[in-house]
């Protein structure tokens, strides 16, 4: 009798200890996206490192970019900084900072943090993340003003350095730290432990699997009136797994937002909860990713070093296949290496007039014709040449169906025609930190030409000859991971810095965009394949507001710095 | 048969004495055999009459159910792939008529060398004795305690792709150690027997004597193990395969499964997809379950029921 009461009441107590230290928050005022990879260094906030540093939340909801490019209006919304001005050949450009901002320790966010971290990306050559290598290639020197005013002198006129530095373009945006914090650490080796912003919500708990954020109430942008406090109390990164428990936690409620998934998949879930809706609300359901998917190739590796080598593998990928059995027909094939946005049309047009766009369907016979005369015979199923076999490995990511699919298909073209090609999948996490940057692949599946959006300057500027480093040493901010080198190649760069240094607009662009292009068709540095179309399910049991074509604040891709956007988008729903 | 109408005991005396006469002849034996000669039977005559190259993405429409069913597109099943297709296009028909044949391949294959080694380590341990046995026994004991889909597992990681056969030879590195126990057991045992005694005394060679005088009196009990390793092996193979670490291109039952596990088959209801292999593994299990029952009742004469 007295042992069975002090079991039940040490397991009230118990119960209680465990109530208070998990602090719960309802589910309907928490909001659950889906993180696609593993965080695999969950104590440590040092954007600048390589890892899981920024979309497991950090960069969603505690770090504020300084402006958000909105996709919608094409318009930088202003974020942290109130807007800019430059001078007339684009080579020193002022922002503003808002005034009010405030860490959430309660310093204040000034000048000085935004000079002081751009200074740790200018002298610090350890330092690896696309950003700050970005930074690092532009800027010449930087100023303040004053307290809320910044100057940046650049090394060359560039009309695009906000929205490439600042503005949220593609993924991220180069993230202010706190000097306050940061003053004396090696920015190489900081961990940045706790982490602190001036976002809405402060850094709770995160393992490798998942990481939590709550609100901070007493945030800056509510107490001077620049934004209400977002709707949700506590907001989560949780990993899903693949598809089907993707499928399963969105159909049970316990998802608000899930990663990329394929049509069947997400009709299944629509079938199961009706509150489930994606970008469009009728097929294709999927947004336009500004990502467009190609095949990247080593050109450093025989016989892949050889352009003829690799034109003939362009010949025998069909698009048409890849678009009906990988994305089951929610997407289209690319013509060329751009996303194919209206605001991209021109550029597009030119390269596609002067006879440099690609087919939807294969030429396999082509593709043999120029394997052949490279001095390779068909030996039964697959060519050879002095006893070898014509053989590639292909990386693939293995966070989504997508992406092995894409390669699947892919694989099963080239055996066809005579290449023993093989897919060899990757964790997410190894194939962004050591198989891309390092150039350990022959041949793998990516979008490392992403960048533009509504010029062609930040997609063809990441395959110039200055970013060429030899296999084993890690690419400047993934660009030129192909090592793409040679007289065409030089040629080409050439090209690039001329149309990097005109204004945005300049009538001269699509010819030069063209006149470029023909190397890039000529050698072949990577192969465009399909454009990207991201399926994501949004769950509207518990909130509201989400991004779609009907209610286009901005895109819907909630792994970007731009997701303050929708989370501050987001009611709850009753 | 006779012409004379037996009596129901007589009947049962005859039955017995079949039994007595030929114990591989019992119903166990018989069903399991034929289970696993009908999956290969299915490889051999379906690469006759079926088209194997649609076992290849993109050879067929997508997410077709079986014959006399339909898909949540309301699409129904068509003759061309009558138990239907998988997400990337392949047919269903085609990719058991490959798959169901390779996975029994990896699992025989692979105990085909555990067994081989085990047999020679065994008969090595508990015939020569002394250091030799010192070693074998201490080896096959720590190989038992480490759990073989975890070494696999890291493998399979580091090399990426890998044959079938280099896959059976891998999973072969782990299904040796219990036979050789076994077979070392009972090797020690035997060893003492008078028929063994009296070829050493006649100064036969310790090879004859492992392998003409002791080894035939092991066989229906290495059938037993072998049987038990193919079962370990299939499960370790398929195990690797469902977390998508096996061959890629080649198909597998295991593979199969993964694959509709990856592509939200469940959700999906695209029931055949992951239904039919599993079907298939189940049948093949039960037929491997079977011949162990009956090499049971081979080997040992209490179990055989008189009835």
């Amino acid at each position: 009798m007295k042992f069975t009461a002090t079991l039940l009441a040490s397991s009230a107590l118990a119960l209680i200890a465990s109530a208070a230290t998990a602090q719960d928050v309802a589910r309907e005022n928490t909001v659950i996206f889906d993180l696609d990879r593993t965080i695999q260094d969950p104590e440590n906030f040092n954007w600048m490192t390589p890892g899981t540093k920024r979309m497991h939340g950090a960069h969603q909801t505690m770090w504020e970019p300084l402006f958000i490019l909105n996709y919608g209006t094409g318009e930088l919304d202003p974020w942290l900084a109130t807007g800019f001005e430059s001078n007339a050949d684009s080579t020193r450009f002022t922002i503003s900072l808002r005034e009010g901002v405030e860490w959430s320790d309660g310093e204040a966010f000034d000048a000085d943090d935004v000079i002081f971290t751009v200074n740790i990306a200018l002298t610090d050559e350890e330092i690896s993340s696309r950003e700050a290598s970005t930074i690092r290639a532009q800027i010449a020197s930087v100023t303040k003003i004053d307290d809320l005013t910044v100057q940046f002198d650049l090394n060359d006129p560039n009309p695009r350095f906000i929205v490439e530095n600042f503005g949220v373009r593609i993924f991220g945006s180069f993230l202010i730290m706190p000097e306050h914090i940061w003053n004396g650490e090696n920015p190489a080796t900081f961990a940045f432990n706790p982490p602190i912003g001036t976002g809405p919500y402060t850094f709770t708990s995160a393992a490798s699997n998942r990481a939590i954020w709550d609100r901070n109430d007493d945030w800056w942008g509510a107490k001077t009136g620049f934004m209400d406090l977002p709707a949700p109390e506590r907001v989560i990164f949780l990993e899903s797994g693949g598809e089907e428990s993707r499928a399963q936690l969105m159909a049970s409620n316990q998802l608000d937002a899930a990663q990329n998934v394929t049509i069947g998949t997400f009709e299944a879930i629509q079938a199961q909860n009706p509150n489930v809706i994606a970008w469009y609300a009728d097929y294709p359901y999927a947004a336009a990713d500004p990502c467009a998917r190609q095949l990247e190739i080593n050109t450093t590796i025989a016989p892949w070093d050889n352009a003829n080598m690799r034109k003939a593998v362009a010949h025998i990928i069909d698009r048409n296949q890849i678009v009906n059995i990988a994305y089951e027909g929610t997407t289209t094939a690319s013509q060329t290496m751009f996303a194919q946005y209206g605001s991209m049309a021109p550029f597009i047009d030119a390269v596609v007039e002067a006879g440099y766009g690609l087919p939807a369907a294969a030429d396999v016979a082509a593709g043999q014709a120029l394997i052949t005369a490279e001095g390779w015979t068909r030996d039964g199923d697959y060519y050879t040449k002095d006893g070898e076999t014509l053989s590639v490995n292909i990386h693939v990511n293995s966070a989504s169906t997508e992406y092995t699919r894409t390669i699947d298909v892919i694989v099963e073209q080239l055996q066809r025609a005579g290449i023993d090609a093989r897919a060899v999948p990757v964790e997410n996490g190894v194939f962004w930190g050591e198989v891309l940057p390092f150039g350990a692949y022959e041949m793998s599946y990516s979008w490392l030409s992403c960048g533009s959006v509504n010029e062609p300057w930040a997609s063809m500027g990441r395959y110039t000859v200055a970013d060429v480093v030899p296999v084993g040493e890690r690419s400047p901010g993934f660009n030129n991971t192909s090592r793409w080198d040679g007289p065409a190649a030089e040629t080409y760069s050439a090209i690039m810095a001329d149309i990097a240094a005109r204004p945005l607009g300049d009538e001269a662009i699509p010819g030069l965009v063209a006149e470029a292009y023909q190397h890039l068709d000529a050698e072949m540095p990577f192969i465009p394949l399909v454009q990207a179309a991201k399926l994501l399910p949004m769950n509207e049991t518990y909130w509201t507001g989400w991004p779609t074509a009907d209610n286009y604040y901005n895109h819907p891709f909630f792994w970007w710095n731009h997701t303050h956007q929708i989370i501050h988008n987001l009611e709850p729903a009753q | 048969m006779t012409d004379t109408p037996l009596t129901r005991a007589e009947k049962r005396q005859a039955k017995r004495i079949r039994r007595f006469d030929n114990p591989w002849l019992n119903p166990k034996l018989i069903w399991g055999a034929g289970l696993l000669i009908a999956i290969v039977a299915m490889g051999l005559l379906g690469r006759v009459f079926w088209d194997p190259d649609l076992v290849f993405t993109g050879s067929a429409q997508l997410k077709l159910p079986p014959l006399g069913f339909e898909n949540l597109r309301g699409q129904s099943g068509i003759m061309s792939n009558p138990l239907g297709t998988d997400g990337g296009g392949r047919d269903m028909l085609a990719l058991i008529i490959i798959g169901a044949p390779n996975t029994l391949f990896v699992g025989l294959l692979a105990s085909l060398i555990g067994m081989s080694i085990g047999i020679f380590l065994g008969f090595s341990a508990g015939f020569v004795g002394g250091r030799t046995d010192d070693v074998i026994r201490v080896l096959a004991d720590v190989m038992i305690t480490i759990p073989p889909l975890l070494i696999l597992v890291v493998f399979q990681t580091a090399y990426g792709d890998v044959s079938l056969t280099m896959m059976a030879l891998l999973i072969a590195g782990f299904v040796w150690q219990s036979p050789t126990r076994l077979i070392r057991a009972q090797v020690l045992s035997m060893k003492q027997s008078g028929y063994v005694q009296m070829a050493q005394l006649s100064g036969a060679s310790t090879g004859h004597i492992m392998f003409r005088e002791m080894l035939p009196n092991l066989v229906p009990y290495l059938f037993g193990s072998f049987i038990a390793s193919v079962t370990t092996s299939i499960v370790t193979a398929v195990g690797l395969e469902v977390l998508g670490l096996g061959p890629q291109r080649i198909p597998t039952l295991g593979r199969t499964i993964y694959e509709a596990i990856n592509a939200g088959a469940l959700i999906q209801n695209l029931w055949w997809w992951w239904g039919i292999p599993t079907l298939l593994l189940g049948i093949i299990f039960i037929g491997l379950l079977l011949i162990n029952l009956g090499l049971d009742e081979v080997s040992n004469p209490r179990l055989r029921r008189l009835s």
